[in-house]
Formats: C-alpha cells, sequence, structure tokens
C-alpha cells in the first residue's frame, strides 16, 4: 500500500513537471488574476490575463480607462 | 454629465456621482449604464465618444453575465478589472443597471468599492425618480 502511493505521489510529481515544462517551453506564464467577478452569493469568479476570456474582459477595460467613462 | 429626460433626476444623478468623486478622490471618472443598457450618465458630451463608452460598457455586462451564466450563478454584485494602468470597477445596481468607475494604478480599490456600494442606493433613488417621471 505504501509502496503503491509512493508511486502514486511520483507519477503525479512528473505530470507536473512535465507540464510545468511545457507551459514554459511553449513561452506561457501563469497568468496574472486581472478580471473578478463576485456574484449576489458571495462566491467570487477570477479569470486570468492569459485566457481569451480574460482577454476580452481586459482589452475593453483598457480602454476605458485610458478614455475615461 | 446625466442626460435624462426629466431635469431634477439628471441632476440628482449628476449630484449623486459628483459626490462620490468627492469622497472617494481615487476615482478618476465614473458612469451609470441603465438596465436597457442605456449610457444615462457619463463625463463625456453626447457624441460619438459617449456612444463608444456606452456600447463597451454594455459589452462588459454582456460578458458577466455570461460568465454568470455559465457558473451556475444568478445575479453578479461586483465586477473589477485591472487593466494595468488602472482599475475598471462596475457595481451592479438593481434592475440590471451598472455603477461603473475608473481609478489609476495606485488606487485603494477596496475603498472606492465600499464608497460606490455605499452611493448605490442613491443612484437607484435617483433613477427610480427618473422612471416615475
Amino acid at each position: 500500500m505504501k509502496k503503491l502511493l509512493r508511486r502514486l505521489f511520483l507519477l503525479g510529481a512528473i505530470a507536473g513537471a512535465v507540464y510545468a515544462a511545457r507551459g514554459y517551453l511553449q513561452g506561457r506564464s501563469p497568468g496574472q488574476v486581472t478580471v473578478q467577478i463576485v456574484f449576489d452569493d458571495g462566491s467570487v469568479r477570477s479569470l486570468a490575463s492569459n485566457t481569451t476570456e480574460g482577454r476580452e474582459f481586459t482589452d475593453i477595460a483598457r480602454k476605458l480607462v485610458e478614455t475615461g467613462l | 454629465m446625466a442626460e435624462r429626460s426629466g431635469p431634477g433626476t439628471a441632476q440628482d444623478l449628476d449630484r449623486v456621482l459628483a459626490d462620490l468623486r468627492a469622497l472617494s478622490g481615487d476615482i478618476e471618472s465614473c458612469a451609470v449604464l441603465s438596465g436597457d443598457r442605456d449610457l444615462i450618465s457619463s463625463s463625456h458630451e453626447p457624441g460619438v465618444e459617449r456612444e463608444r463608452v456606452g456600447a463597451m460598457l454594455a459589452a462588459l455586462v454582456y460578458l458577466s453575465e455570461r460568465v454568470a451564466r455559465e457558473s451556475g450563478k444568478g445575479y453578479i454584485s461586483q465586477l473589477r478589472i485591472d487593466a494595468g494602468g488602472g482599475q475598471l470597477l462596475l457595481v451592479w445596481l438593481d434592475g440590471g443597471g451598472v455603477l461603473a468607475a475608473t481609478t489609476g494604478p495606485e488606487a485603494r480599490v477596496g475603498l472606492v468599492l465600499y464608497d460606490m456600494r455605499n452611493a448605490r442606493s442613491e443612484v437607484e433613488k435617483a433613477l427610480a425618480e427618473g422612471s416615475d417621471q
């Protein structure tokens, strides 16, 4: 059982390292959180700047901050 | 500057937004978008720029509501976007309208949002009086 858990842990670590290396080689950074939506039940949804959804928000917001409302 | 059929309401809304700007020095500009997605108060004079601002705010409201639907959530309370050179903050009003404000990059965003939430009832009151007229 202990051996199995150790192997699973090792496998997870290797998978994580491969994912991180792939992201690094493709020139991606972890992505800064730039958009925060707060719902009326108090829950929060955050969108990172390196996602398509996050970029849609930030592109519009940047123009509005530049021109003023 | 507010643009509304009832002159009393336009003045009320302008006064509420002027009070908000005076209270929260970090706010650089603010606007109100109605539930029908009409820009009813803005620092821009009526014209192309004002229409652009209204359209962009309406697009942000649409995007936010799409995210809410996809997340299985009902209503949005507020939105905060870090745009690099400053922050864009939206606080939802009763009836689906929004109170929007921009700040500089070093603004105390929590404090600004607190002031906006406090001003929300006054804005809603001015809008309700406008729809009654």
